[in-house]
C-alpha cells in the first residue's frame, strides 16, 4: 500500500504543478502591488486587503487539489454527463435567481461568497465533450457525429450569452480548436479562420474602402458564377470556378454583415469596446480609459520596470479592475519587458507541457480533456494579455492563476488538476 | 496522408499557433515599452498622474518666552469633482448646496453657483472650485455638512486641498527681523531675516502625494491625500523678549515721528550672553514708520558711525601709549587743519581750548582725538589698523542672520588711504560699520573685554523637544588690557555724568556710553544731514544690558546724538531696569531663580520651560493642561480639566495654547491685545456649539 501510494505521488507531473505554483505566487505578489499604498500600515496577508483574501483562496485551492488527487480517477468519466446536466440547470437558474453585477446576471450570491456557474460550465463542457468524443468511433467529418459535439459546446455558450456574460461565452469558441485536433474538416477550420480574419480586417477598413472592396468582390463573384454556369452548361470540369464563387460569396456575406453585426447585434458598451479597439485614441475618457491607462502602465514600465511596489499607475488604481482582469499591466509597469516576457515564458511552458500531457494519454477521454484544458487556458491567456496591450478588444476574462478572485482561481485549479490526476493514470484506459 | 500523420500535423499546428501568439504578445509589449515607451512614460507623467510635493507645515518663530512671532495656519481650498455624484444625489442636493455656499461664502449668488456646477457636470469637468479664497478649519468643517459635499470624496466628489498662511500675531513688531521667504516658480527661495536665514529648519521636508492632471492644467489630489508624509518644520526660539521689543519699538517710533527722521534702529543686548533681547528697524514709508529694512544688521544700516567710534580710537590710544586722562591737549579755536583742504572742526563755537584727555572724550572733541591719534600713529598707521582688527571691528561678526553687512575699514596699504585718513577715521569717518557691530564692540567692554558674537536664535525645537541649542561664541577674550578697560569704562560713564549726554543722567542706576553724530556724505561732500546715535550699557557698575540707538537724518533743530538718540536709549534702559533689575540686584551667579508666573498652559511646555530656565516645577497632576501657582522658588501645577464638548478654561494661557485648545473644539476665536489671556467671553464649562465666536482679552 505504502509503495503504491509512493509510486502514485511519483506519477504526479511535478513540472506542471511547479509552474502553476509559481504563477499563483507571482499573481499574489502582484495583487499586493495593486492594493499597496505607500502610507499603508498593512501587511500583505492582512485579510482586509485583496492580497490577504487571495492568500485565503490559495490555501483553499490547495485543499481542492488535495481532494482531486485523493478522489477516484473514474469519477470524471462517470459523472461527465450528470455534471453537464446539472450545470445547464444552474446556468438557466442563475438567469432567474441570480444577482445582477455590473449588468450581467451570472452570479449566485451565497452570502459568504459569490459563485458563477459559467466557470463551472467550462469544466463540465470539457468533460462532456471528452466523454462524447471518446465513446465509439466518432468521425467529426460525419455531420451526425459533429452535430452533437457542436451542441455540447454551444448550448451552454448560448445560455451564458443570455446572461450577458459575452466574455465567458466567447471562451467556448476555444473548444473548436479541440474539435479540429480531433478531426474536424480542414474546410470548416479554414472557413472559421477566414471569418475571423475578414471580420477584423473589415473592422479596421475605413467605410468607403469597405464599400469599394465589397462592390469589387461582388463583381468578381458574379463573374466567377457566370463562368461556373457556363462550364456547367458546357459540361466541363468546373471545380475551380465553383470554389472561387463559393469563397467570394462567403467573404462578401461576412464583410456585408460586419456593419450589421456591430450596429445591431452588439450592445452599446460592446460596440464601444470595438470602437476603442479600432481607434485607441478616439475616446480616452470613458470607453478607452481602461485600455489607455493599461497601455500607459505597461508602456511606461520600459525594459526593467519601475520596481516592485513602485508603479504609479498601479498604486493609484488608475486601471480599473487592475487586480482582476488587468493584472497583467501591473507586471508590465513594475517589472517591465523582462517581467512580462518571463510570465509569458511561464505560460508558454505550461501550455506546451499540457499539450505533451494530453498527447501521452492512452485513453481518448483523457486526451480530449487534455486538449480542452489547453484550449481554455490558451484562450484566456491570449485574450486577457491581448486586451491589456491593445491587441484584442476588451473582453472581461481573467488571467488564469494570476487574477484576483476565488471563483476563477478554483475553477482553473479544478480544471487543471483534474488533468494532472488523469495523467497519473495515463497508462490505463479509463473507459470501462 | 495517414491518420497518424494528420494528427501529428494538427498537433504541430497547435504548437505553432501557441508560439505565434506568444511571439506576437512579446513583440507587442516590446513595441509598447521600448519603441513607444517614451510616449507612454510622458503620458504617465503629463496626462495621467504624478507625484507632486505636499508642503510641510512651516515651523514657528518664537520669542524667548514662547510667544508666537510667526506661525502658520492651515487653510483649505474647497473644490468639487462635479462628475462624481450620481444623478439622484446631485439633483437632490444641488439647490441647497448652491444656496448654502452663496450664504456662507457669499461671492456669487446661489443661482450662479448652481448654473456653473450643472454646466461643469455636463461638460464632465473634473475640478470646480467652490470657494475662491482658502477657508479656515471651522469653515471646512461647516462645508463638510453641506449636501453632496457630505457624501465625501468617492460619492460626492469633494476635493479639499490644504494650504497654509503665515501669520505674525504681533503684527509689525520685529517684522523685519522675522523676515519673509518667497519661492519663485523655479523653486528658488528668496527672502530676508530669520524666515530666510532659517529656511532649512523652518520649512521641513515636503512630502509627496499623487495628483491627477485635469482640464486647464490644474492638479487634483487623488487618494487620501499624503502618500509620503511631509516632515513638519522645526520651531526656532529667538532671544527676543517680547516686552522689551514692544517698548523699544514704541519708544523709537515716537522719537522718529518727533524728529521726522528718515529711519531708525535700536538693538538691546544682554551683556554676558550676547543675546539680542530686542531689535527694532523702522524706516519711513509713505509717511509711516514700518519695519522695512534691516538697518541694524544689513547693508542698509552701514554708515559712518561718527563719534561712537571714538571709543575704539581711545582704546587703541590707551593700549598703545601711556597717556593719562589728566594729560591735556590743545584743541584751539575749534578748527584745525591737517592739510590745506582738510579742516577738522569741533562743535563748540570758538573751540574747547586746552582740555584734558577725559574732557576730550566726554565732550567728544574731534580735534582732541584726531590730534592724539595723529601724534601717536602717524608713523605707524598699520598699528592703528591692527588694534581695530584686535577689537574685531574689521570683519563681519558671523551673525546668525543672513545679509549681515561687512564693515568697511581702510588699510594703510589701500589705494584710498590718504594722509588725512588716520585723523578722520579716528573720529568715525572714512569707514562704515553697521550698528550691531558698534554695539557688539561696546558690549565687549561691558563684558570685561570678552567679545561676544550677537545671538538671536538660541534653539530649534520640534514639538516640545529641543533639537539644537545655540549659544553665543566668544569671538575674542580680553580685546583690551584690564587697565585700558577700567579707563574706558570711566570715560564712558563720564559722558553721561559730565559730558555730552548729561541729559540722560538718572539717579536710579548709572549709564555708560557715547554719543555719536556724523555728517552725511552726499555726492562726496559732507552736508548738513546727520546720523545720530548713542551706544552704551547699563547699569554701568554691573553691566547687564548694552544698547545702541540710531536715528538717521532727524529734521528738527536737535541734530545731535545726545538730544536725539540718547533719550531713546534712556527710556529703553529705564524700562529694562525697572522690569528686570530693580529690587533684584543683578547677581552674577543665579541660584534657583524665581520661576516666572505661568498661570496656565500645556504641562509639557511648562516642565520644559522649568528645565530650560532652571526653576523647579512641582506637578500634582498628570493631565495635559494645568494651572500654575508660584510658591517661593517653585511653580506648582494643578490639573486643568479639559473636555472636548465643553469650553475649556484658558485664562492665564499664552495665546498659542488658547488658540490650540479653542480652535480644535470648533470655536471661532478672536482676540484683543497682547500677552496672556486675562478674560474669555464664553465662560468655561459652557457646552460647545461649533462655530461659536469667543473673544479673548489678552494682557499682562
Amino acid at each position: 500500500m505504502e509503495s503504491r501510494r509512493a509510486s502514485l505521488v511519483a506519477q504526479i507531473d511535478w513540472l506542471t504543478v511547479t509552474l502553476v505554483g509559481v504563477l499563483v505566487l507571482a499573481g499574489w505578489l502582484n495583487i499586493f502591488a495593486v492594493v499597496y499604498a505607500p502610507d499603508m500600515k498593512k501587511e500583505i496577508w492582512d485579510l482586509s486587503l485583496r492580497s490577504g483574501k487571495q492568500m485565503l483562496w490559495i490555501v483553499l485551492a490547495c485543499a481542492i487539489v488535495f481532494f482531486i488527487l485523493v478522489l477516484d480517477v473514474k469519477i470524471y468519466h462517470t459523472f461527465a454527463y450528470p455534471l453537464y446536466g446539472v450545470t445547464l440547470v444552474l446556468l438557466v437558474a442563475v438567469i432567474i435567481f441570480g444577482r445582477e453585477i455590473q449588468g450581467s446576471k451570472s452570479w449566485f450570491d451565497l452570502g459568504f461568497m459569490r459563485f458563477q456557474p459559467a466557470e463551472l460550465a467550462k469544466y463540465a463542457t470539457a468533460l462532456a465533450l471528452a466523454r462524447y468524443l471518446s465513446e465509439g468511433t466518432k468521425k467529426l467529418t460525419k455531420l451526425t457525429d459533429l452535430l452533437p459535439a457542436l451542441l455540447i459546446i454551444f448550448v451552454p455558450a448560448l445560455i451564458i450569452k443570455l446572461q450577458n456574460e459575452t466574455g465567458s461565452a466567447l471562451v467556448f469558441a476555444a473548444f473548436l480548436v479541440v474539435l479540429y485536433k480531433e478531426g474536424l474538416s480542414d474546410y470548416i477550420m479554414l472557413a472559421g479562420v477566414i471569418l475571423v480574419a475578414l471580420f477584423i480586417t473589415t473592422l479596421f477598413l475605413p467605410p468607403n474602402y469597405v464599400y469599394y472592396v465589397t462592390r469589387g468582390l461582388m463583381g468578381l463573384a458574379v463573374l466567377a458564377g457566370v463562368i461556373t454556369l457556363w462550364q456547367y452548361f458546357k459540361r466541363q470540369k468546373f471545380s475551380i470556378a465553383l470554389h472561387t464563387t463559393v469563397l467570394l460569396s462567403y467573404a462578401l456575406v461576412i464583410m456585408l454583415s460586419v456593419n450589421f453585426f456591430v450596429t445591431k447585434v452588439l450592445q452599446p458598451h460592446q460596440k464601444k469596446r470595438i470602437e476603442v479597439f479600432i481607434n485607441p485614441d478616439a475616446d480616452l475618457k470613458d470607453g478607452g480609459w481602461q485600455v489607455a491607462q493599461s497601455k500607459i502602465a505597461i508602456g511606461s514600465g520600459g525594459l526593467w520596470g519601475k520596481g516592485f511596489l513602485e508603479g504609479t499607475q498601479t498604486k493609484f488604481d488608475f486601471v480599473p479592475d487592475q487586480s482582476t482582469d488587468f493584472i497583467f499591466c501591473t507586471i508590465g509597469e513594475e517589472h517591465g519587458w523582462v517581467g512580462t516576457s518571463l510570465v509569458i515564458v511561464l505560460f508558454a511552458t505550461l501550455l506546451l507541457r499540457l499539450i505533451t500531457l494530453a498527447e501521452r494519454q492512452k485513453s481518448r477521454f483523457s486526451k480530449v480533456y487534455g486538449y480542452c484544458v489547453v484550449a481554455i487556458v490558451l484562450f484566456h491567456f491570449m485574450v486577457n494579455v491581448g486586451m491589456t496591450i491593445g491587441l484584442f478588444p476588451v473582453i472581461g476574462i481573467p488571467l488564469p492563476f494570476f487574477s484576483y478572485g476565488g471563483s476563477a482561481l478554483w475553477s482553473f485549479t479544478v480544471l487543471l488538476f483534474s488533468m494532472v490526476k488523469l495523467d497519473m493514470f495515463r497508462r490505463q484506459n479509463l473507459v470501462v | 496522408m495517414s491518420i497518424r500523420q494528420s494528427i501529428l500535423f494538427r498537433v504541430r499546428i497547435a504548437f505553432l499557433l501557441l508560439l505565434l501568439v506568444c511571439g506576437a504578445i512579446v513583440a507587442r509589449i516590446l513595441y509598447l515599452q521600448t519603441i513607444t515607451g517614451d510616449r507612454w512614460r510622458k503620458k504617465a507623467k503629463d496626462s495621467g498622474l504624478a507625484f507632486r510635493s505636499v508642503t510641510a507645515m512651516r515651523g514657528n518663530i518664537l520669542a524667548s518666552d514662547g510667544s508666537l512671532l510667526a506661525t502658520s495656519t492651515m487653510f483649505y481650498q474647497l473644490a468639487i469633482d462635479p462628475t462624481v455624484a450620481d444623478d439622484e444625489t446631485f439633483n437632490k442636493g444641488i439647490d441647497s448646496l448652491a444656496m448654502l455656499l452663496a450664504k456662507k461664502f457669499g461671492k456669487k449668488s446661489a443661482k450662479e453657483i448652481k448654473t456653473e456646477l450643472v454646466l461643469a457636470r455636463q461638460e464632465k469637468r473634473r475640478y470646480k472650485q467652490l470657494v475662491e479664497e482658502p477657508i479656515t478649519y471651522q469653515q471646512r468643517n461647516m462645508a463638510l455638512t453641506f449636501p453632496i459635499l457630505r457624501e465625501g470624496k468617492r460619492k460626492g466628489g469633494l476635493i479639499l486641498e490644504k494650504t497654509q498662511e503665515r501669520l505674525r500675531p504681533f503684527g509689525d513688531l520685529a517684522k523685519r527681523t522675522i523676515g519673509f521667504v518667497q519661492e519663485d516658480t523655479g523653486g528658488l527661495v528668496r527672502g530676508r531675516g530669520l524666515e530666510y536665514s532659517y529656511q532649512n529648519q523652518l520649512s521641513g521636508t515636503n512630502g509627496e502625494a499623487i495628483y491627477q492632471r485635469i482640464a486647464g492644467g490644474a492638479w487634483k489630489p487623488i487618494g487620501d491625500g499624503e502618500q509620503i508624509r511631509p516632515e513638519d518644520g522645526l520651531d526656532i526660539v529667538t532671544t527676543i523678549d517680547i516686552h522689551l521689543q514692544e517698548v523699544v519699538d514704541k519708544t523709537l517710533r515716537q522719537a522718529l515721528i518727533q524728529h521726522q527722521a528718515d529711519y531708525g534702529c535700536a538693538i538691546l543686548m544682554e551683556v554676558q550672553t550676547g543675546e539680542i533681547k530686542a531689535i527694532v528697524n523702522l524706516g519711513k514709508e509713505n509717511g509711516q514708520y514700518v519695519e522695512n529694512n534691516n538697518y541694524a544688521v544689513g547693508d542698509m544700516g552701514l554708515s559712518e558711525p561718527g563719534s561712537t567710534f571714538k571709543i575704539a580710537t581711545m582704546a587703541a590710544l590707551l593700549e598703545e601709549t601711556n597717556i593719562n586722562l589728566a594729560d591735556t591737549v590743545q584743541t584751539g579755536n575749534g578748527k584745525y587743519k591737517f592739510a590745506e583742504t582738510a579742516e577738522m572742526t569741533d562743535v563748540k563755537e570758538g573751540g574747547y581750548g586746552k582740555i584734558s584727555v577725559k574732557e576730550i572724550f566726554e565732550k567728544s572733541s574731534n580735534i582732541g582725538v584726531s590730534k592724539m591719534v595723529f601724534k601717536y600713529f602717524r608713523e605707524k598707521p598699520a598699528k592703528f589698523y591692527e588694534y581695530l582688527e584686535k577689537f574685531q571691528l574689521t570683519k563681519p561678526l558671523g551673525f546668525q542672520m543672513s545679509g549681515e553687512a561687512s564693515p568697511l575699514i581702510k588699510k594703510p596699504t589701500d589705494k584710498s588711504w590718504s594722509s588725512t585718513s588716520l585723523p578722520w577715521m579716528s573720529v568715525g569717518y572714512e569707514l562704515r560699520l553697521a550698528p550691531i557691530h558698534t554695539l557688539a564692540f561696546c558690549n565687549a567692554l561691558a563684558n570685561e573685554g570678552k567679545f561676544m558674537q550677537p545671538l538671536i536664535v538660541k534653539a530649534t525645537m520640534k514639538g516640545d523637544k529641543i533639537i539644537d541649542r545655540f549659544s553665543s561664541k566668544v569671538l575674542a577674550n580680553n580685546i583690551v588690557s584690564e587697565k585700558t578697560l577700567r579707563t574706558l569704562r570711566t570715560l564712558m560713564e563720564g559722558v553721561v555724568e559730565n559730558g555730552t549726554a548729561t541729559n540722560i543722567k538718572t539717579k536710579e542706576y548709572k549709564i555708560a556710553g557715547k554719543t555719536g553724530t556724523a555728517e552725511k556724505v552726499e555726492k562726496g561732500v559732507y552736508i548738513e544731514k546727520h546720523y545720530t546715535s548713542f551706544v552704551g550699557y547699563f547699569p554701568s557698575n554691573q553691566p547687564k544690558y548694552s544698547c545702541i540707538v540710531v536715528i538717521d537724518n532727524p529734521k528738527t533743530a536737535s541734530q545731535y546724538g545726545a538730544l536725539v538718540a540718547a533719550p531713546v536709549f534712556k527710556e529703553i534702559a529705564d524700562f529694562a531696569y525697572r522690569s528686570y533689575l530693580m529690587n533684584n540686584e543683578f547677581k552674577k551667579t543665579v541660584v534657583n531663580p524665581r520661576p516666572p508666573l505661568i498661570r496656565a498652559g500645556y504641562q509639557a511646555d511648562i516642565q520644559l520651560l522649568g528645565n530650560e530656565l532652571g526653576f523647579r516645577v512641582e506637578s500634582k497632576t498628570e493631565s495635559e493642561w494645568s494651572f500654575g501657582r508660584v510658591r517661593t522658588d517653585s511653580l506648582l501645577l494643578a490639573e486643568n480639566k479639559v473636555f472636548n464638548s465643553l469650553v475649556p478654561n484658558v485664562t492665564g494661557m499664552s495665546l498659542r495654547d488658547a488658540l490650540f485648545l479653542l480652535e480644535n473644539r470648533g470655536l471661532s476665536v478672536a482676540f484683543l491685545g497682547k500677552g496672556k489671556v486675562t478674560h474669555q467671553s464664553v465662560r468655561p464649562g459652557t457646552k460647545i456649539i461649533k462655530g461659536t465666536r469667543i473673544v479673548l482679552t489678552l494682557g499682562n
